[in-house]
């Protein structure tokens, strides 16, 4: 997921519906990992961190790939321009 | 950090519908892994003392188009991250092609490798890939105590020329008995050459090292005991230079310390325990199923059939009633009672990480009642 400035009206809803986030993929061929180094950070960051999620999320819902949905059959080239697609 | 890397995010419900994703499409029911491990090759020619797969220099070798269905089925699955691994992915000379196959599919295609030997054509692949892991536990003696050779200036010469092809670089650094007190050197060299993660795993007896010379080179008891101050002094040290990384099997050993000792905490940060056969599944060279990539056989069901497969459902099953101590462990639900490759090993059955110093302290306490 790539990042652009948030949008200035930020949806309450998804703001507070963020329940986790996992940063990846790690690129280990045998054990899946998970990145550690948020659990230490202060909580205003880690609030930051969370809402620049939320707004990333609310920002690029296009993009969003839901949990078990096939990935696209695309080649990367054309990747690009299915940003612009329906969410599903 | 959102700029790198893609994130998975686990939304409410209200949220969800405040996106417009149809309720149907987060439906409960049965859920395909997360990350697929794919072995492209039984080939390697290191020879790492504790190589997890026994990998040969004469290993089997999957052809492209089987590879190329197995990815075809995943990303039918939905599964979104594909680690290639083997074996020694650079040794397959077609590697372009497969990472290539596998990205046509729409999966987010990473890769470990060794480093050693690598070949121009084999960099060009792997600059292709969203990240790399090369395999480095430490500089001089310190690799050669883990690897049984001396091969790190191979390591550092691949992360160094990954890193100037603009990879997004990171290093597996596996913890033992023997490399943990050479651990600040060693990620303080990968971060110089240009390595932007640190991923630590935890030494497991599998492959070659399934032997009794696991119980000389695992961590002993008090380096457990002061792991995750370690790993906070780690993510202190490199803070602003490089990423921290856990593997699943070092969850447990960390249950003592704070905050790794939060299940709430971990959960909000995605971090994922033992997930073999659930969030994460391997496909072995030979193109059967597995729960992880330290588990299995050859007779594992073939990716179109996984939903009969027994050694999935053997991890699922546990999960779902899991022993004591961990079916009243407050860190269950991330941990999922640690690694079984340990447990199968150590105590002979499918069950509670014998080297988690939470299930150590009840055994204790009910060999002392006894």
């Amino acid at each position: 997921m790539k990042t652009t400035p948030p949008p200035s009206t930020p949806n309450p809803r998804i703001t507070q519906g963020v329940l986790a986030v996992r940063e990846g993929p790690s690129a280990n061929c045998s054990s899946i990992g998970s990145v550690v180094d948020t659990l230490f950070v202060t909580a205003a960051v880690g609030g930051a961190l969370f809402a620049a999620v939320a707004a990333a999320v609310q920002r690029e819902r296009n993009a969003i790939r839901v949990v078990g949905e096939p990935a696209p059959v695309v080649m990367e080239a054309e990747n690009e321009e299915k940003t612009d697609a329906p969410p599903t | 950090m959102l700029d790198e890397q893609p994130v998975l995010v686990a939304l409410d419900h209200d949220a969800v519908e405040a996106l417009g994703v149809p309720r149907t499409a987060v439906a409960p029911g049965p859920r395909p892994p997360l990350e697929a491990h794919v072995a492209v090759t039984e080939r390697c020619g290191a020879g790492c003392v504790g190589c997890y797969v026994d990998a040969q220099p004469d290993g089997h070798e999957p052809a492209l188009e089987e590879l190329e269905a197995r990815f075809r089925e995943l990303a039918r699955l939905g599964v979104f991250v594909v680690a290639l691994g083997g074996g020694e992915p650079t040794t397959r000379d077609d590697l372009g092609d497969v990472v290539r196959a596998a990205k046509a599919h729409g999966l987010s295609v990473v890769a470990t490798t060794s480093g050693l030997g690598l070949r121009e054509a084999q960099l060009r692949a792997l600059s292709e890939l969203t990240a790399v892991n090369v395999s480095y536990d430490g500089s001089g003696d310190a690799y050669a105590e883990v690897r049984g050779f001396r091969g790190s200036s191979g390591a550092e010469s691949a992360i160094d020329r990954l890193t100037r092809a603009g990879v997004h670089v990171g290093v597996n650094v596996v913890l033992t008995r023997q490399s943990l007190p050479h651990l600040e050197k060693t990620v303080l060299r990968a971060v110089e050459l240009g390595a932007r993660e640190v991923q630590l795993l935890r030494y497991k007896p599998s492959g070659r090292a399934r032997s009794l010379d696991y119980l000389t080179r695992r961590l002993s008891r008090e380096q457990v005991l002061t792991l995750g101050a370690d790993v906070e002094a780690i993510i202190t040290l490199l803070h602003g230079r490089a990423r921290v990384r856990i593997d699943c099997a070092l969850v447990p050993l960390l249950s003592m310390h704070d905050p790794f000792s939060d299940a709430d905490a971990l959960s909000r940060h995605g971090v994922l325990g033992c997930e073999a056969g659930e969030n994460l599944w391997a496909v072995r060279a030979r193109g059967a199923v597995a729960p992880c990539s330290f588990t299995g056989d050859d007779s594992g069901h073939a990716l179109s059939a996984a939903a009969h497969d027994k050694g999935l459902a053997t991890f699922r099953a546990w999960n779902a009633a899991p022993d004591e101590p961990c079916a009243s462990c407050t860190l269950f639900r991330v941990c999922k009672g640690g690694c079984k490759v340990v447990s199968s090993f150590v105590s002979e059955r499918h069950g509670p990480d014998p080297e988690c110093p939470r299930v150590q302290a009840h055994r204790k306490a009910e060999r002392d009642r006894a």
